[in-house]
């Protein structure tokens, strides 16, 4: 008997799952690149990576460029320690609390999954990275060590689950951005008014770094990150006016950009033109790849396109269905608006 | 200058609105000013204004100094509109909740809107919280309207700019507005230019009114990297004496700029520029800095391939409230100060600056 929130899934959604179970904390992001390449190829003219692991694919065109950028690394725990009895310490990888790791799941590159557990506390405020271990069903040392070595990191271990018009699942943060990406360069026409380069960047989660060259080699003219963004519409959320389901967010102000204000007009004047739902998103925490793009060399005008997720950088991200879809209607229609050839920064 | 100019001047600058991210009305008033004794001005890809003037330069391989001062404000920005049409709000850039219930703002709506920062009736309060600073969760803003009209005027993303006009005291020099920080140094800008209007001076001089100083230095790290100067002079505030308050942390006011010690800046630069305040008879402090990225000489001086840089910090009291307050014979001090020092490099000098 199918259960009310168990749904067949669609070629989309097919997409999603193989992107979210795949594995790939910061700079580990080889399974992911793999995976987006061979989906995006026949989308593009030409792919290819740089000396930190970016994937760049890229629509020929006249000037000026546009780049878009969607991380493909996700939060994890690196092995900082074997001890004799054959259980390993961690230390996280990007924005982890240690909370929302106990009882959970974690794989490693090889395969191998374990879960992490807590030693004896006395309150919950104690739980911290020197008091949790993970636990790979080890009988000691040696029989770990054949495994893991230090250094190994681990990512959370969940499936893919359709809910019914939300998606549930980890690293949605922010493999949905790469789906929407690849999504959206499926669709666009045989000829664009202009060129466009899809990234797909590395190591965001420890400090925007692969925006940070990917931009630096592109030079382009405008910068669009695609990120998840937080809500306020769960039980006493912090105060957020981003809901699930009213449509992808056009970012005003994150910690590490504040929009381009001519980005952001040029994109709500879209989403209204093609009457695509869409919310203002002014995020009080956190960072996107806009951060790293608008400061790159002499300045780049740089906006984002937001999904607004649930839990985000925890083992159960959810995100909206009709959001995604509209996030890659929005995205292919920005890039189908003749963009103007930004100053020239010379002051001729 | 004279002195009732510079006034004029600095109350304009402090007037206009420029909250990092969207400072073009305050470029416009600095512009109007720095056009009339440079070359070209223009603005670049993230709206930094820069006023360029040529150097005389007889025979000799040109080079340039950049004389940076931030042109962006703090301020607020929409994040909510709640069921009776009160507006929630966050900072942007480094804005003390403490001193914001009562005060008067303009919310950058469809239109301009006037508005008062609302909290809790002080009767209202219970015990602990009248302990308690208030916190942004516990204000809002009040323009007057219910929710249905007010979503027909603001948008999430909105930004609230401070209404408050600046003041010159009664009595002595002092002058007391908002966004002084860094609205002064873009004045010191201004009269250093009008200095150097009929002076020979050998340098290419930028003169950067940058902007989103206030949330990470952000202009200053893209002008820098795009005009490439051989060297740089940031002029930015800091702490002025104040009760309750004694040094090394303050600075008198009307005892001239601080000139910045440490780490961030090049010895040779602050060196001429000590130098030269004593031989003009220039007033001058000394502000030992030890490294906090506080201005926009931090992402400066590691442009690039390095960019060797100085900081002249203007005293002012009561930063980030509305009433920043200033000494007038500070800012013409320092915008004598930077024409001074401008006209005394030649190539020779820049050229030591890389031997150590
Ligand atoms: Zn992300």
């Amino acid at each position: 008997m199918k259960k009310f929130n168990e749904v067949a899934i669609n070629k989309m959604e097919t997409l999603i799952k193989e992107l979210v179970e795949a594995y790939g904390p910061s700079g580990e992001e080889a399974a992911v690149r793999e995976l987006i390449e061979e989906k995006i190829k026949d989308s593009v003219d030409r792919t290819f990576t740089d000396n930190l692991g970016n994937l760049f694919a890229i629509r020929e065109g006249a000037a000026p460029l546009l780049m878009f950028s969607a991380h493909m690394d996700e939060i994890g725990v690196i092995v900082t320690h074997i001890d004799d009895n054959g259980f390993l310490r961690i230390a996280p990888i990007g924005g982890v609390a240690p909370h929302l790791l106990v009882g959970q799941r974690l794989s490693f590159k090889n395969g191998v999954t374990g879960t992490v557990y807590h030693e004896k506390i006395k309150a919950l405020k104690e739980l911290d990275w020197p008091k949790l271990y993970l636990d790979i069903g080890a009988a000691g040392a040696a029989a770990a060590r054949e495994h893991i070595r230090i250094g190994d990191m681990a990512c959370l271990h969940q499936p893919f689950v359709n809910l019914g018009g939300r998606y549930m699942a980890k690293a949605m943060d922010d493999r949905i951005g790469c789906a929407v990406l690849v999504e959206a360069a499926r669709r666009l026409p045989g000829s664009l008014p202009q060129g466009v380069c899809f990234v797909f960047s590395v190591q965001e989660e420890v400090g925007l770094r692969g925006a940070t060259t990917a931009a630096y080699r592109l030079e382009p003219d405008y910068g669009f990150a695609v990120d998840v963004t937080l809500v306020g519409d769960t039980p006493e959320a912090p105060l957020m006016a981003v809901s699930l389901g009213q449509g992808p967010a056009i970012k005003v102000k994150d910690r590490s950009v504040l929009c381009h204000p001519r980005v952001r007009e040029l994109m709500i004047e879209t989403a209204e033109k093609h009457k695509i739902p869409y919310q203002l998103e002014v995020l009080e925490r956190g960072g996107t790849d806009a951060g790293a793009i608008h400061l790159s060399r002499e300045g780049v005008p740089s906006g984002a396109i937001s999904i607004p997720c649930r839990y985000v950088h925890s083992p159960s991200e959810m995100v909206d269905a009709g959001d995604v879809a509209h996030a890659v209607e929005l995205i292919e229609k920005i890039i189908m608006v003749s963009w103007p050839l930004p100053d020239s920064g010379s002051g001729a | 200058m004279k002195e009732e100019e510079v006034k004029e001047l600095v109350m304009e600058l402090s007037f206009a609105v420029g909250i990092s991210g969207s400072e073009e009305s305050a470029t416009a008033a600095a512009s109007r000013h720095l056009e009339r004794y440079v070359t070209r001005v223009w603005r670049d890809r993230l709206g930094n204004l820069i006023a360029f003037k040529e150097g005389d330069k007889p025979g000799e391989e040109p080079f340039s100094l950049a004389l940076v001062a931030h042109i962006d404000e703090i301020g607020a920005m929409v994040t909510k509109i709640e069921e009776g049409g009160a507006l929630r709000f966050t900072g942007v850039g480094g804005i003390d909740p403490r001193i914001l219930p009562g005060q008067p703002v303009e919310v950058h709506g469809r239109t301009l809107l006037k508005g008062v920062v609302g909290a809790k009736a002080p009767h209202l309060l219970s015990e602990k919280e009248r302990r308690e600073a208030s916190k942004f969760e516990d204000l809002f803003i009040d323009i007057g309207l219910t929710k249905e009209q007010a979503e027909k005027q603001v948008r999430i993303g909105d930004l609230v700019s401070f209404d408050a006009p600046p003041l010159a005291m009664t009595a002595g020099k002092n002058i007391a507005g908002k966004s002084l920080d860094d609205r002064a140094g873009v004045a010191a800008l201004v009269i250093c230019a009008a200095e150097l209007a009929a002076a020979r001076h050998r340098a290419n001089i930028y003169f950067v009114a940058s902007v989103q100083e206030e949330v990470g230095l952000r202009g200053a790290t893209t002008a820098a990297y795009g005009l490439v100067p051989d060297l740089a002079v940031a002029i930015d505030v800091t702490h002025g004496e104040a009760p309750g308050l004694t040094p090394p942390d303050v600075f008198e006011l009307g005892g001239g700029p601080a000139i910045a010690v440490g780490p961030n800046f090049h010895p040779a630069l602050t060196a001429r520029l000590e130098e030269l305040a004593r031989d003009n008879r220039f007033s001058i402090q000394r502000e030992a800095d030890t490294g906090v990225p506080g201005t926009d000489a931090w992402v400066i001086q590691v442009s690039r391939e390095g960019i060797p840089a100085a900081l002249l910090s203007i005293p002012l009291r009561y930063m980030h409230t509305t009433v920043e307050m200033l000494s007038l014979d500070d800012l013409i001090n320092t915008g004598r100060l930077l024409a001074a020092f401008a006209r005394s490099l030649d190539r020779p000098f820049v050229e030591g600056l890389a031997c150590f």
